[in-house]
């Protein structure tokens, strides 16, 4: 009956596992000590709803971790974690049976032991490969951007070596117990298979010796590696460190920052490492340094100075850096700016959310960068000019559009339009909030009033605040003006409630989705819809008489703010499909992974700095690909930022831009 | 540093040409639906070099306003650039006064205040721009005036003040106390930011009416009102283009030039 | 208010000769002094001032009381403010005009604080009312969107500041005839409060673009950073500043800060020269606020020039070398 003896020609074999015990102690006493870096945070609550949280952390461990989901965007990387992360699942699995059979004196024997063999050695030669794919990655092939250290070498090195010498051992057990004696079982274990074949040649006291010496070098390697990890903290630790990180991921709507409350704290955004919550000081430690983040970010793949990588990275640096001197003491850390990231970095995000949705270990990056800007622009009033402008525009205007007021007024665009505009007293149940740049900007006013017409041809019963209504506050919020962000939100939430607003209906998804998951904190719940739901719904419905067909091809691109930060993808798309005539491309970064159009995080006002080329400019490549004529969006901004691309490259002839309203407008028409 | 600041609201300066509105009859601006007045641009800056002040050698701002509507913001805006306390100063009386009769209303609002280092106004208001509160202002004070200032210095008895002239500067030195007219060389006003801004917008401000500062309606009466606006107008703005032409570019280049000296 | 009589104007001395606003002040001054039927007398503070006197007499001046004494060569505000004051209360003017300078818009409020109230300031046009003989003055408000009519209902002096360059300079005429009054009052040195330090010339090398009283503006069209150059130059030549669409800012042509328009600055000067430019409504917008908008483009749909006042339909690569180079030798004078 095949079988194998555990802990053969090895005396005291079983000394591995108290081995193992004391190692693994010693690596909860520096992790024990590294928690304790993590406490030196601000508070922050992410206990709450328990339940559901242990929920979504089972999926997400299912989806992203088992599954491995977002790391197959990058094939290569993908399957070489995948490789290597269910290698070591399966030899973990089989140690432990090992241990198991070895306490209980019940063994594995027959064809159970051969499929069990064949398995864990399958589990090795996965790990292998992956090294191998690793290694050559890393040291080969060097893609730009991939950042090693030292650490990567040493577990890439110790791993590898830990798994050829485990086949060695095998092989030379092999060599002494199976080659001759029970060739058909030697195959049941082709990774020591290969080396038994060489080593049938050494005579028996040479292979004791040499399986001897290799087995307790590979429990001391690997021993070794656990002390090493816990000592170091090194990357491997994300074993471990990912699991919490997941647990305490965000469970709210995406870059959705707190509100400060100037009665609690006096802390205005984070100007050093301490002002920074507890959760945000783990991502630090949860990173990888895998780069995934930095391959989605529009800035640095056009080439400004943010890696949003690189920021955590050297936020990570930082903290361990001061971590000896301020650990213990109520002294105050360096403040960031210039120990960390820099002022150009922070500036440069356009809180597209592309690194949030990539990262395997849910880092949050955006609201980091949030909080850098918090403090430059609240407690030192530093920002690049153009950011100064538009929040000075904020404050004394109420909107971001400078210049005589864009040549409209805000109530401009309801002149000789029939519609029911609020006054003080007046109450009405659904508001159509139009948003400063449909409301002031000469592209996107036709859109607006299309959509007017559209919404009183189904018999919707809506209102508009005209020239009453002020920003959301979004520009203000994202380049980190707290304050006024703040007064605008609590003054329009007035205004809702004053007019008895139980709906409000946008056409800016920088408005939707700031009313509709950031304004309840504020005192605002109301029922928020984007148009293109209720388009859909119409649709759906069949209330929308699709009148014209359009032989088009459109491809859609998904603004940021709609899709990634709101999960509305396919009410566009369904859309575009129903209209007889019109064919669909998906650009090559869509849906979740679709790229930034470059105008959030204030940058329609904020001067994206100097790079390879503009990030419009690199998305409208993308709709070039496609072949298709018209590029469909639904965000105010990406339509600015697609007809400012697309003059600047000279393409009027060959392709356009609408927004989805334009091309709804055209196919209801009466012609 | 004791420092009063005088600021003023105005209707917004940059709306589009095309929506500036005058009533005829009663000779004033309409103001265009939806856009909400702002800080003098001048006394904006006025409040910067206060602010300035106060960042290097301390020292309290106290910033008052005169005015009809909700004056309140442009204090709130003051207090969130960094003044400590303000007080609006609004009267039925108070409407339609000249900058005689302003300046003697916030003379007895200063004198109210109580003792200061220095009085900070704009060089003159965005919107009626008549350039003469300031000055009138000092003069009832009966202390030193410099105007047109783009940078303070503020030394131990004295204050030395950098003032912009046609061909670059002059440097004066005025005792303390002194009342400083700011232009708009000084610099771009800081963004209120901040806790202040916050705590700004809650506060509650103070209005002081004619009683609450002393002022005698007939004495008033005798030192206003005596500059009368006949006629407010608009001036047609002249969108016929005139096309410059030449035998050649050059030539049309020289003619250009010609027009363009005689409007410098 | 009946014992006042005269128009009385206060000099001012630039570079030894009497200043070109004091020349244009005698020019309206005499105008006005005709319409009322009264006499037109001026005040010269400080040194070398008889061949001045003859001068202002030549331009129109009937008196001109001269203050002699080097130690009022440069403006103090106490000192002049002393002087005229008293000559005023002495010869009680019915109206006073001053230049609107840095000296004469500092001067004239004090003034009118201490004369009585009949002031209105960076005055473009006087004129006289037929009926009741007052003076009518205009100036603008609101950035110059409008204009007011003021008259000093009560108040004598009535005083006016006005705008340098919009009234036409007096003609000289040396048969004139004229009296030179000198003053000897003492001057009461405990009044004099404010004291000058120093005195700093200033080239104008980079003037701000939002003071900027000539803007010149360049697009798309401009082609390169380095063709910027030519329009550097000629704000230089204008003692103005440049400023770019953001088309021009994008391309890296120019710095950022120099943007004007919808996402820019919003800039008011007197001239705006537009180079190259289609004049997109998101720029215009930085714009509208000049008196004076210049636009030279080669294409003659260009929405440029709805807006503007004068323009040239052609390359600006031909145009401007020759404009630069008039402006230079028209200014230089």
């Amino acid at each position: 009956m095949a079988s194998r003896e555990v802990f053969w020609n090895i005396s005291y074999g079983n000394l591995i596992y108290l081995l193992a015990i004391i190692s693994i102690l010693i690596w909860v006493w520096y992790f024990y000590k590294r928690l304790k870096l993590w406490q030196i945070g601000r508070q922050e609550n992410r206990s709450k709803e328990i339940w559901k949280r242990i929920v979504i952390f089972i999926h997400t461990i299912v989806t992203d971790v088992l599954i491995h989901r977002r790391f197959l965007r990058h094939p290569f990387s993908g399957i070489m974690h995948f490789l290597i992360f269910w290698g070591f699942i399966i030899l973990l699995l089989a140690s432990a049976v090992d241990a198991i059979t070895y306490y209980s004196n019940r063994h594995i024997i027959g064809t159970a032991y051969l499929w069990f063999s064949l398995i864990s050695d399958i589990g090795g030669i996965m790990v292998f490969i992956g090294i191998i794919m690793a290694a050559y990655r890393r040291y080969v092939w060097k893609p730009e951007g991939l950042n090693t250290i030292l650490d990567d070498g040493i577990v890439i090195g110790s791993i590898g070596i830990i798994i050829v010498t485990g086949y060695m051992i095998e092989g030379l057990r092999q060599a002494l117990t199976e080659i001759k004696m029970h060739p058909d079982w030697a195959i049941w274990s082709p990774g020591g298979f290969v080396f038994a074949k060489i080593f049938s040649e050494l005579d028996e006291i040479s292979i004791r010796f040499w399986h001897k010496f290799l087995w307790w070098f590979h429990s001391a390697l690997t021993i070794g590696l656990i002390i090493y990890c816990g000592v170091t903290f090194s990357k491997l630790q994300h074993i471990i460190v990912s699991l919490i990180n997941i647990f305490f991921r965000n469970l709210g709507p995406m870059g959705a920052p707190s509100p400060i409350d100037i009665e609690k704290t006096e802390i205005l955004g984070v100007g050093n490492i301490k002002d920074f919550t507890w959760k945000q000081i783990l991502d630090l430690d949860a990173c990888t340094n895998c780069g995934r983040c930095q391959d989605e970010c529009p800035a640095w793949t056009t080439g400004k100075p943010l890696s949003p990588r690189k920021l955590i990275q050297d936020l990570k640096s930082h903290l361990i850096k001061i971590t000896k001197k301020t650990l213990n003491t109520e002294e105050s850390p360096p403040p960031l700016i210039g120990e960390g990231p820099n002022e150009s970095e922070i500036w440069s995000c356009t809180t597209c959310g592309a690194c949030q949705e990539i990262c395997p270990l849910y880092i949050e990056h955006i609201l980091k960068i949030i909080d850098l800007r918090r403090n430059l622009v609240l407690a030192q009033s530093k920002m690049p000019e153009t950011a100064q402008i538009m929040l000075r525009n904020m404050q004394q205007r109420g909107h971001p559009w400078a210049g005589a007021q864009s040549l409209r007024l805000r109530g401009d665009w309801t002149s000789n339009l029939d519609l029911k505009i609020l006054s003080e007293g007046d109450k009405a149940r659904t508001l159509f909030w139009v948003g400063c740049t449909s409301a002031l900007c000469d592209r996107n006013v036709p859109i607006t009033i299309s959509l007017t017409r559209l919404l009183k041809s189904v018999g919707i019963d809506f209102a508009v605040l005209g020239d009453t209504e002020t920003c959301c506050g979004d520009p203000a919020r994202r380049a980190g003006y707290e304050f006024q962000f703040q007064i605008m939100a609590e003054q329009n939430i007035e205004v809702f409630k004053n007019h008895n607003i139980s709906e409000i209906i946008t056409i800016c998804p920088h408005c939707y989705n700031i009313l509709k998951n950031e304004y309840p904190l504020y005192g605002g719940k109301f029922k928020v819809i984007h148009y293109t739901q209720l388009i859909y719904d119409l649709m759906k419905q069949g209330k929308l008489k699709l009148k014209n067909g359009l032989k088009s091809v459109f491809t859609y691109h998904d603004p940021c703010y709609l899709g990634r930060y709101n999960g509305i993808y396919s009410e566009p798309r369904e859309i575009l499909l129903a209209i007889p005539g019109a064919s669909l491309k998906e650009m090559e970064n869509s849906k979740n992974m679709s790229f930034c159009c470059g105008g959030g995080g204030g940058h329609m006002w904020i001067e994206e700095y100097p790079g390879t080329k503009k990030i419009n400019q690199k998305r409208i490549e993308d709709a070039i690909k496609t072949g298709a004529d018209t590029v469909v969006t639904t965000c105010p901004y990406c339509l600015q930022m697609f007809e400012e691309s697309i003059e600047q490259k000279g393409l009027k002839d060959s392709l356009r831009v609408k927004d989805l309203m334009e091309i709804i407008e055209t196919i209801t028409k009466e012609s | 540093m004791n420092i009063i600041v005088c600021v003023k609201q105005v209707p917004d300066p940059e709306i589009p040409p095309s929506k500036f509105k005058i009533d005829p009859v009663t000779k004033k601006v309409i103001p265009p639906p939806g856009v909400p007045p702002v800080i003098s641009v001048f006394d904006e800056r006025a409040m910067e070099a206060a602010c300035r002040i106060k960042d290097k050698h301390g020292g309290k701002i106290t910033v008052i306003s005169m005015g009809t509507g909700k004056v309140a913001d442009v204090i709130k805006h003051s207090i969130a650039m960094g003044a400590d306390e303000g007080f609006v100063i609004q009267d039925e009386t108070f409407e339609n006064l000249d900058s005689f009769g302003t300046a003697y209303v916030l003379s007895k609002a200063i004198q109210k205040i109580g003792a200061y280092d220095l009085v900070l106004c704009g060089r003159q208001a965005a919107d009626w721009g008549a350039g003469q509160v300031g000055s009138i202002l000092a003069e009832i004070l009966g202390i030193p005036l410099v105007t047109f200032a783009c940078d303070i210095i503020v030394e131990d008895k004295n204050v030395k003040v950098k003032r912009i002239v046609r061909d670059g500067y002059e440097i004066l030195e005025s005792p303390i106390p002194t009342l400083i007219t700011v232009s708009s060389e000084i610099g771009l006003p800081r963004l209120p930011a901040g806790v202040r801004l916050m705590l700004a917008s809650r506060k509650q401000i103070p209005i002081w009416k004619a009683k609450d500062i002393g002022i005698d309606r007939s004495e008033l009466e005798k030192i206003s009102g005596h500059i009368e606006i006949t006629e407010v107008f608009i001036p047609t703005r002249k969108t016929e283009c005139e096309m410059i032409t030449g035998n050649t570019p050059a030539e049309a280049g020289v003619n250009l030039a010609s027009k363009i000296a005689n409007l410098i | 208010m009946n014992n006042h009589k005269g128009v009385f104007i206060l000099g001012e001395i630039l570079n030894g000769k009497l200043a070109p606003i004091t020349i244009e002040l005698l020019g309206i001054g005499r105008k006005l002094a005709n319409e009322l039927g009264e006499e037109l007398s001026l005040l010269l503070i400080g040194s070398n001032l008889s061949d001045l006197s003859k001068e202002a007499i030549a331009f129109g001046a009937n008196k001109v009381y001269v203050n002699e004494d080097p130690l009022f060569d440069n403006y103090n505000p106490d000192v002049f403010a002393q002087i005229t004051t008293k000559l005023c209360q002495k010869i009680l003017p019915s109206i006073i005009l001053i230049g609107h300078t840095d000296i004469g818009a500092d001067l004239a409020p004090r003034l009118n604080a201490r004369l009585g109230g009949g002031l209105s300031m960076d005055c473009i046009d006087l004129s006289i009312d037929p009926q009741n003989k007052f003076l009518i003055m205009t100036r603008p408000i609101f950035g110059g969107n409008a204009y007011a009519k003021v008259i000093s209902k009560t108040a004598r002096p009535q005083m006016a500041t006005i705008r340098p360059k919009v009234v036409p300079p007096a003609q000289r005429d040396s048969s004139r005839e004229g009296q030179v009054i000198p003053l000897d009052e003492k001057i009461d040195s405990s009044l004099i409060k404010i004291k000058m330090i120093e005195k700093i010339k200033e080239e104008v090398e980079g003037v701000k673009l939002e003071e900027a009283e000539v803007v010149v503006s360049g697009g798309h069209g401009i082609g390169s950073a380095q063709n910027f150059e030519m329009l550097k130059e000629l704000a230089n030549i204008l003692g103005g500043a440049v400023g770019a669409t953001r088309r021009a800012c994008d391309e890296g042509w120019v710095p950022v800060t120099l943007q004007i328009g919808q996402t820019g600055k919003v800039v008011s000067p007197k001239i705006y020269i537009a180079v190259a430019l289609s004049g997109a409504m998101s720029h215009i917008v930085g714009c509208l606020g000049s008196k004076y908008i210049v636009a030279i483009n080669k294409d003659p749909e260009a929405n440029i020039f709805n807006v503007a006042h004068f323009g040239i339909v052609a390359d600006y690569k031909e145009v401007l070398p020759a404009l630069t180079a008039k402006l230079k030798e028209l200014l230089s004078k």
